[in-house]
């Protein structure tokens, strides 16, 4: 069957989830202690590749383990190897036990997924929903979008415009110092600037931003001394809420009270849009999108469809003219063009500009490569381009790339250079010893002298010297 | 096109007649393994939840099919006003709670409401053969509707791209009922319409005999047959089977039926044959030979009719022996039935023949 070959090598190229790699450096007795909750268990089983889930699946409901070779012999031999990775990645999270011929999942991770499943317990992992309020009329869906919308923005906003010195709204100062402990900004002349890596961050899906942003918090979080199974938690218990529903901080942990941990929490994850709170004291909090989209691998952000930003899909025409038509009257969108595209016009609901060999060379000087540009035009292309085949012109995406290239016409390679020869003998005979040893970068015969690599200069300077020293 | 990204949709189709519940549910003597209702639906929702908990943007859809009436009891694009408001408790997730509720709520009212009407009508409807085929056409329907992609949104059909399609939308039947003979051909029908929306119909008979047409169903869509035997594990049967979509089962492999029943049933009596007789010029099978067909109104000479009927008290002998026989002959018969088209140029002969 040829689409069997087809899926395979597509299998591989998906990479696993961000958040996977940083679990599996926690040890064995956090994650455990992060398992205990049921909510954690679901939201990181989501987070599994889709072979994963059905090995966890098929062993969920087992009592006992069962002989590796018993599940082995369920694999199609060529789905061998995507079977064995799978595996590995699952002892790595602990999920599985550690035992190389009985399969059985982690005891704790298997008590609290089937209680995800079924329901029931009183571990109150799924958030407690707030009492009805009276006094305060219940916040709208749309109105939680438009929150996060803005907040995310503002902070999205705040890294394209630092560069060009415009004054936007500052997000708080925590949102920042995390900006700058994760290497997307730096201080620089006093002022806060943008670094490559921050580039290549706008470009990204809003879902990975927000990954990567949380994953920095998580670090970030270690340091100051946070409990990081309680910060996971209380970020997988959010994932699992419902949009629109109130929570209360109480009862959550099993306490009246919310722990410190929590409240901090509370009010990072409110500098980012991820809840909503009426006050900064406010005991009750709202999940926004943001939040309960976390574990969904492609997720509808309201990012995408508030109220200032342009159409829900791709925005951006590309002609082979290397003009850009963008459909979008949204300050971010704007500005994330303006990285890489000379901008000519504006109108209320379009931007015209084009792709020059300067601005794609601001790009990449910038630290944005050819692929990051190329993959945020597929990824934004509007729908009249999908009919295209393939869907951006191929000169426009051969050019960009050639473009890259250019700025890799300089190889620098350390070496010696050594002149000086006395006779054009002496200079030959080196360098014949020279390209024995396969050393020699350049040689201009006339000059009389010839470029080696580091690793052969030991090796010619002892010949040298063994021949001056003969000769002496 | 990336189909791990996106979620996949799972539509399941429930026997619920309590004529057979309730002998499914009598205890050792007369089953080894009793599987009452209460049971099957509580290892049944652990299953739901395992689909949904996959992924966030896995669809789920449930129909019920009891005596003479099918009914939706649970869709995850429009769900139920009432059961979204209802009761959250910080222990449960709520798109589990949703599911569960929903569902058992729906088939207690609408058992309820049967009694009911069987007691005032004095009739004993809850005999009545579960309406098994409409519940797999209302599946489909719906099906049909989540892979099409949306009407009002004319700009994206006229490109044929659409962001929220799912791929490889799935059906699991769940059936305790046996094969009833006049739905040959509602349930054929059913099968193009499934092989046409590329949905996978999966079937797990959960009492009684194998079903033929069910049997037939998941073969031809490439889904797999499963009698439940040891019906005490039937989560475990459920989860490992059916629940991993199709790109998974090409790594993990399911089981799938070695021998397919091919049997059809006759036009005329709706009963399954091991030979038939096949209209030539639009397929019909029969039981007998005809002088005219009686859905195409061919008329067939008099000679071939008379030599079909010479034939045929050899013809029953011969297969009478050997049963393996005459399940390959059948199965010559309905393939024709399946892949072939009516041969235009035959209406003028009018032969009839018998499938091979």
């Amino acid at each position: 069957m040829p689409s069997l070959h087809l899926s395979a090598p597509a299998e591989q190229v998906n990479s696993p989830h961000s958040l996977l790699p940083f679990l599996q450096s926690q040890s064995e007795k956090t994650l455990n202690r992060l398992y205990e909750r049921p909510s954690s268990c679901l939201s990181i089983f989501r987070l599994l590749a889709p072979l994963q889930q059905q090995i966890v699946m098929n062993l969920l409901w087992l009592e006992s383990a069962i002989p590796s070779s018993t599940m082995a012999a369920w694999v199609v031999r060529e789905g061998k190897r995507n079977y064995d990775t799978a595996l590995t990645t699952l002892f790595r999270l602990h999920i599985l036990t550690k035992s190389p011929i009985k399969l059985a999942l982690n005891p704790t991770f298997k008590t609290s997924l089937r209680q995800a499943l079924t329901g029931g317990g009183t571990t109150g992992s799924f958030g407690v929903p707030a009492p009805k309020d009276d006094t305060h009329p219940p916040m709208g869906i749309d109105g939680l979008d438009g929150y996060a919308l803005e907040r995310w923005e503002t902070i999205l906003h705040y890294m394209v415009s630092s560069g060009s010195g415009q004054n936007t709204m500052r997000p708080s100062k925590e949102v920042l110092f995390l900006l700058q402990r994760s290497g997307l900004m730096a201080n620089s002349h006093g002022s806060l600037q943008i670094t490559s890596a921050g580039f290549q961050f706008l470009l990204h899906s809003p879902h990975a931003q927000l990954w990567d942003l949380l994953l920095q918090y998580f670090q970030l979080a270690e340091e100051r001394g946070m409990d990081l199974v309680e910060v996971l938690s209380f970020l997988f218990m959010l994932s699992t809420m419902e949009l629109g529903r109130e929570y209360t901080t109480e009862g959550m942990n099993g306490t009246d009270t919310a722990s410190p941990t929590h409240k901090a929490m509370l009010n990072d994850l409110r500098d980012y849009g991820l809840l909503w709170q009426r006050s900064r004291s406010s005991r009750r909090f709202y999940p926004t999108r943001l939040a309960t989209t976390l574990t969904s691998s492609s997720p509808p952000l309201p990012t995408s469809t508030g109220p200032s930003s342009g159409p829900k899909e791709g925005f951006i025409v590309l002609e082979t003219n290397y003009r850009v038509y963008a459909y979008t009257d949204n300050p971010l969108q704007t500005a994330v063009l303006n990285l890489f595209v000379a901008l000519k016009y504006r109108f209320p609901n379009l931007v015209v500009g084009s792709i020059t060999r300067d601005s794609v060379k601001k790009a990449l000087s910038n630290g944005i490569s050819a692929e990051q540009i190329i993959s945020y035009l597929i990824a934004h292309a509007h729908p009249q381009m999908r009919k295209n085949n393939p869907l951006l012109p191929v000169t426009v995406q051969d050019q960009i790339r050639l473009w890259e290239l250019e700025k890799n016409r300089l190889k620098s390679q350390e070496g010696y250079l050594y002149t000086a020869f006395t006779s054009p003998a002496d200079y030959e005979l080196v360098l014949n010893y020279a390209k024995q040893l396969d050393v020699v970068l350049w040689e201009n015969a006339v000059k009389r002298c010839f470029f080696g690599t580091l690793d052969g200069h030991a090796n010619i300077k002892g010949f040298i010297e063994r021949r001056t020293g003969g000769n002496a | 096109m990336d189909d791990d990204s996106n979620g996949s949709h799972l539509s399941v189709v429930l026997d619920l007649s309590p004529k057979y519940w309730e002998l499914s549910a009598r205890d050792p003597p007369e089953n080894t393994y009793p599987l009452t209702l209460a049971t099957f639906l509580s290892q049944l929702l652990a299953f739901l939840n395992a689909h949904i908990a996959c992924r966030h943007e896995n669809t789920l859809a449930v129909f019920g099919a009891f005596p003479g009436k099918s009914v939706m009891l649970y869709s995850s694009s429009d769900p139920l006003p009432d059961a979204q408001s209802t009761n959250t408790n910080a222990n449960s997730y709520p798109p589990f709670h949703a599911v569960d509720s929903a569902v058992v709520q729906r088939i207690m009212t609408e058992l309820d409401s049967l009694e009911d009407q069987s007691r005032r009508a004095e009739l004993d409807l809850l005999e009545a053969p579960s309406a098994m085929v409409g519940a797999i056409a209302k599946a489909l329907c719906y099906v049909n509707r989540i892979t099409l992609p949306p009407s009002s949104n004319s700009k994206t059909q006229a490109n044929g791209f659409h962001p929220g399609v799912l791929p490889d939308p799935r059906i699991l039947i769940l059936s305790i009922s046996p094969d009833l003979s006049t739905s040959y051909i509602p349930i054929m029908n059913s099968i193009f319409s499934a092989q046409k929306l590329k949905a996978t119909i999966d079937v797990c008979q959960i009492y009684g005999p194998n079903t033929v047409f069910l049997q037939q169903a998941a073969h031809l869509t490439g889904g797999s047959y499963i009698f439940l035997e040891r019906r005490d594990a039937l989560l475990q049967y459920l989860i490992m089977s059916f629940l991993p979509p199709p790109a998974i089962r090409k790594t993990l492999s399911v089981p799938t039926q070695e021998q397919v029943d091919f049997r059809a049933a006759c036009f005329c009596h709706k009963k399954i044959i091991d030979i038939g007789f096949v209209c030539s010029v639009c397929l019909s099978i029969f039981c007998q030979p005809l002088p005219v067909c009686t859905t195409c109104r061919t008329k067939f000479p008099m000679k071939t009719l008379q030599r079909l009927n010479a034939a045929r008290p050899l013809l029953a002998t011969a297969t009478g022996n050997s049963r393996s026989a005459s399940v390959g002959r059948a199965a010559a018969v309905t393939n024709n039935g399946v892949g072939g088209l009516p041969h235009s140029g035959t209406i003028g002969n009018g032969n009839t023949s018998n499938g091979r």
